[in-house]
């Protein structure tokens, strides 16, 4: 098929398509997509990340990957994909919810804002630090008050209950970034749709799940997008809290990735996971960005 | 009771409910101000006690330690070069993305945001050797630069999802007027875009504000270039770590960007008000 | 578009001009070490090296976090730090590219042959030097021990009579610190060196997988009785506990013996009670009282760049560090810490004393820590942990230690 020659208008359109996004596309493919490739070289290589020369061994490590299994690897990924579904669940119920309040005007809303955003900006040091007090001591002096038997679990020191620990603080930290992602999504819904609506009668509960929970629709398809992505790379809460115990119990992907690579010091086969878990979670996050795409009210 | 009372005791129900829910989440960053008051000794025996004597020796000595101010301002000028390179591309790159939906934008959108999904432990290496090649590392402003890559994925996702509810018919009646693509996005869609521009502003200040490991990447090796968060971390040794000292320099790294928080949120709040009177 | 890329360029050329002018006199030395815990004493040392060579520059830069991670990317941006830290032993030789060897040096005559010796490659070759000497064992309470009137055990009956007595008398017998894996490397090198003649050698054919646990019963019986014991008389959550947990139940007189640590903890228990009268031992490993040793060694390198732009520079410095009369007194006086070097003086602190009487009289055991890598010890540790929250048995834990014994140490890497 002949292409009609652009008309002056499209050749216009797409001229500004490329000046409007070309500093984006430049400063991303600098800072991330150029390294990245760099880093893939080295998956077809057998390299500890320190010598000068890196040996070239073609699909090598890929074949390691997929035919011994990698038992530690695909441990990983189940712990990953564990913490990521717990994590997206509640950061983004319970932000949506802290978000609804927190909208209602009071006297307290915009300072109880911040109270809820402060973890998320808190050193993962010292956030592991204080949590592992609060887990012995903290917990100790709640059992000794209430006497209930569970705060008297090993809550970091056993395998299983560690993993809800992470969830439980991961959560803790970062739903403030959700809150105001979800906050903003609901000043952005006209307030006369909202005033129309309960000159209609409608109920305080009815009208929040079939006005403003349509309407919050580009909110949460970004958050469950961002809780995704940021779940999948779970990384700084568990080196904080466990890094990864004990006896192993809580290496995630990107921490299994980074001991490969940096603690084993086989960079390459450490590279090599990393390409696969991207492709994973590429292929993830696109199905779940288009079934909430798909379900979003056109405005 | 009448239905006024029963919804005015039901709001001081709900007051009530939230301000509880808040005290117990900000319980661990309580435990973290208080022990930052504390001497040694007791942040390691006694951590969820008050301070027998508040020890405000600490902050005294950490900040000079940290030289506090110097790298302060270290930190804002990391903060302000990299938030204006990110808002500024961002926004334009998401407005011609949700406006023109063509192949070529579709595939420049995701080329945008696909970065998100790439761990940053996994570019280590090659980031340096390239930052370094093209003379980006080992500067306050350097680093501020690679921020808009970092900063531009997530910010123009943002505002690409926002985009959308500005109706499409307030820039067609710009383009009428025949201004050109870049005054209508500047005068007229930019200021509309307040909310979600402050709500980027305060994602990202947060995060470049505090960040650690690509700071320590890039500028640890000098005092001129070196962040607060950095400096914080110096009390965080191999097997003694000097938690007092550690607190209070984590409290100091971190509270100016608390305060941009709570500033930044009222201007949130303020220009929704001001718009929900107009309408 | 263009705007943005001019202001690119000439933010390079801004750079590459304010960079040029350091380079006009004297050298540079850059060193990039881990442990931040000594800054204010290295800083002094480079404040006194600054009066006897004013025209030499030390830039020092010092992290904790990430630190292994961060030398190596510096290192393949073309970075390498003139002077720069590693683990001793079995990594000396990851690095060997890079590192200077300078047997010939007097620095390296001037270093404590137990030092000397965890710094060694290949034929006589030495490729690093220490910023501190170390001690590990025991550390305990003697206070505790006299009110049971008892004497620290020496072999493991007596721990566990000793254990029975502490625990009877109301207090906590031992406090591990079995959330950190490297603990369990620190304790299994006394039981490592006691299990055979000659660990280094044993250690190797693990590293080969020729060997097993079992056919050690210093290992496979002693040490796990001990682990055992340990978490029967220890802490009550034993894997929630970590160093800042061991440092405030022995620091208040709640717990006995403390596991996993050695010379750097005295100042952080002294801080929590100035009083406190601290014992430092070997661990009971057998029933031969003898076996009972104190380690001493050094588990951290400095290395010097062999291809330093100032490589006589960073040579006159580490000279003048080891040999002169101000450098061989700083580790004492100004850092506290054990001296590296041989013949000076040792700092008045109640475990570097009585480790170095215990290594006078005993001997000291072999720093078994060191012939493998951290990458190993790492493993090994979690292998533990899992044993001892019970996802492992013994022969399984076993089994995953001498498998991790062979990837990560064996020949392939």
């Amino acid at each position: 098929m002949k292409r009609k020659a652009m008309s002056r208008t499209e050749r216009k359109a797409l001229a500004d398509t490329l000046v409007f996004t070309l500093p984006a596309v430049v400063m991303v493919i600098l800072a991330m997509y150029i390294p990245f490739v760099m880093s893939g070289y080295y998956s077809l290589t057998e390299w500890n990340g320190i010598s000068r020369n890196p040996v070239f061994i073609g699909l090598e490590n890929f074949k390691t990957i997929f035919s011994s299994g990698s038992p530690e690897f695909i441990r990983a990924l189940i712990f990953t994909f564990k913490y990521s579904a717990l994590f997206i669940l509640f950061s983004n119920v319970l932000a949506l919810a802290l978000a609804v309040a927190l909208t209602q005007r009071f006297r307290l809303a915009n300072f109880l804002r911040g109270v809820f955003f402060v973890p998320y900006i808190m050193s993962m040091t010292i956030v592991g630090f204080i949590w592992k007090f609060i887990f012995t001591q903290g917990f100790e002096k709640l059992y000794e008050i209430t006497g209930w038997g569970f705060w008297n679990y090993s809550w970091l020191g056993d395998g299983g209950l560690a993993f809800y620990s992470l969830v439980l603080v991961g959560v803790w930290q970062s739903l403030g970034f959700y809150i105001v992602l979800y906050i903003a999504g609901l000043q952005a819904i006209p307030t006369d749709i909202l005033e129309a609506a309960s000159i209609d009668g409608a109920s305080a509960g009815k009208r929040f799940f079939s006005v403003v929970l349509p309407m919050l629709g580009p909110s949460i398809t970004t958050c469950i997008f961002m809780s995704l992505t940021n779940s999948l790379k779970v990384f700084d809460i568990i080196l904080a809290l466990t890094k990864g115990g004990p006896g192993g119990a809580t290496y995630s992907a990107t921490l299994d990735i980074y001991r490969e690579a940096f603690q084993n010091n086989n960079y390459g086969l450490g590279s090599a996971k990393a390409i696969v878990f991207f492709v994973i979670v590429l292929v993830l996050t696109q199905v779940v960005l288009r079934f909430f795409e798909s379900r979003e009210v056109e405005q | 009771m009448n239905t006024r009372t029963r919804k005015k005791l039901g709001h001081i129900a709900f007051v009530c409910v939230i301000t509880l829910l808040a005290a117990l989440y900000i319980y661990p960053i309580y435990l973290m101000v208080i022990n930052s008051m504390k001497p040694f000794k007791e942040v390691l025996t006694n951590v969820l006690g008050l301070p027998t004597k508040l020890a405000l020796e600490n902050y005294a000595y950490v900040i000079e330690k940290m030289d506090y101010f110097r790298l302060f301002l270290n930190n804002v000028v990391i903060t302000i070069i990299g938030i204006a390179g990110i808002v500024v591309f961002s926004s334009m790159a998401a407005y011609v993305l949700d406006r023109r939906q063509t192949k070529c934008t579709r595939l420049i959108h995701t080329l945008i945001i696909t970065p998100m999904l790439i761990p940053f432990q996994t570019i280590m290496i090659t980031l340096l050797k390239f930052m370094n090649t093209i003379h980006l590392n080992g500067t306050t402003w350097g680093l501020g630069i690679q921020y808009w890559g970092f900063g531009i994925p997530m910010a123009t996702f943002i505002y690409f999802n926002f985009m959308k509810s500005i109706p499409r018919e307030i820039d067609e009646s710009a383009m009428i007027d025949s201004a050109t693509t870049f005054q209508t996005y500047g005068m007229i869609i930019f200021p509309l875009l307040k909310t979600v521009t402050a709500t980027v502003v305060v994602l990202d200040v947060m995060w470049i504000w505090n960040d650690f490991l690509l700071p320590l990447l890039m500028v640890n090796s000098s005092p001129s270039s070196k962040t607060l968060v950095l400096a914080a971390y110096n009390f965080v040794g191999s097997l003694n770590t000097k938690w007092h000292y550690a607190l209070a320099a984590m409290v100091l790294a971190v509270l100016p960007s608390v305060v941009v928080f709570i500033l930044l949120q009222r201007y949130i709040v303020e220009g929704v008000v001001a718009g929900a009177v107009k309408g | 578009m263009k705007k943005l890329f001019s202001l690119m360029l000439a933010a390079a050329m801004l750079l590459m001009l304010a960079a040029a002018p350091a380079m006009a006199d004297g050298a540079e030395i850059n060193m990039f070490i881990s442990s931040p815990e000594y800054a204010d004493a290295v800083n002094e040392l480079i404040a006194a090296y600054k009066e006897v060579a004013p025209d030499v520059t030390i830039n020092y830069e010092t992290t904790q976090n990430d630190y292994p991670t961060l030398l190596k990317t510096r290192i393949n941006a073309g970075m390498t730090p003139d002077i720069f830290s590693t683990t001793s032993g079995k990594e000396i030789g990851d690095y060997i590219e890079y590192s200077y060897n300078f047997a010939a040096e007097p620095a390296a005559a001037a270093m404590d042959p137990a030092v000397t010796n965890m710094m060694k490659y290949g034929d006589g070759e030495v490729h690093g030097f220490a910023l501190k000497g170390n001690y590990f064992g025991v550390v305990y309470n003697k206070a505790i021990f006299e009110e049971v009137g008892i004497e620290f055990p020496k072999t493991l009956n007596e721990f566990e009579k000793a254990c029975e007595a502490i625990a009877a008398a109301g207090y906590q017998p031992v406090t591990t610190g079995f959330a950190e894996w490297w603990v369990f490397k620190h304790v299994a090198q006394h039981f490592m060196s006691a299990a055979c003649e000659d660990p280094a050698a044993m250690i190797a054919a693990f590293q080969a997988g020729e060997a097993h646990i079992k056919d050690y019963p210093v290992l496979y019986d002693n040490f796990f009785r001990f682990i055992d014991l340990a978490v029967k008389y220890g802490d009550s959550k034993p894997l929630e506990t970590d160093l800042a947990g061991e440092d405030s139940a022995l620091g208040v007189g709640k717990a006995a013996m403390m596991l996993g640590q050695g010379a750097w903890v005295e100042a952080d228990l002294l801080a929590i009670d100035d009083t406190l009268q601290i014992g430092f031992a070997g661990y009971p490993v057998t029933d031969d009282p003898a076996q009972s040793q104190v380690i001493g060694g050094s588990d951290q390198a400095l290395r010097i760049n062999k291809d330093s732009a100032n490589l006589q520079a960073v040579l006159d410095f580490v000279n003048w560090w080891y040999t002169s009369e101000y450098g061989q007194s700083w580790f004492c006086d100004v850092a506290g810490v054990i001296p590296p070097v041989s013949g000076a003086k040792v700092a008045d602190m109640q475990i570097i004393k009585q480790g170095a009487e215990h290594v006078a009289a005993e001997g000291s055991g072999a720093l078994a820590i060191c012939y493998s890598s951290d990458s190993f010890n790492q493993a090994m540790g979690e292998a533990i942990q899992a044993y001892i929250g019970g996802s492992l048995t013994k022969d399984e834990c076993c089994a995953q230690i001498e498998a991790k014994w062979v990837e990560l140490d064996g020949s392939g890497v």
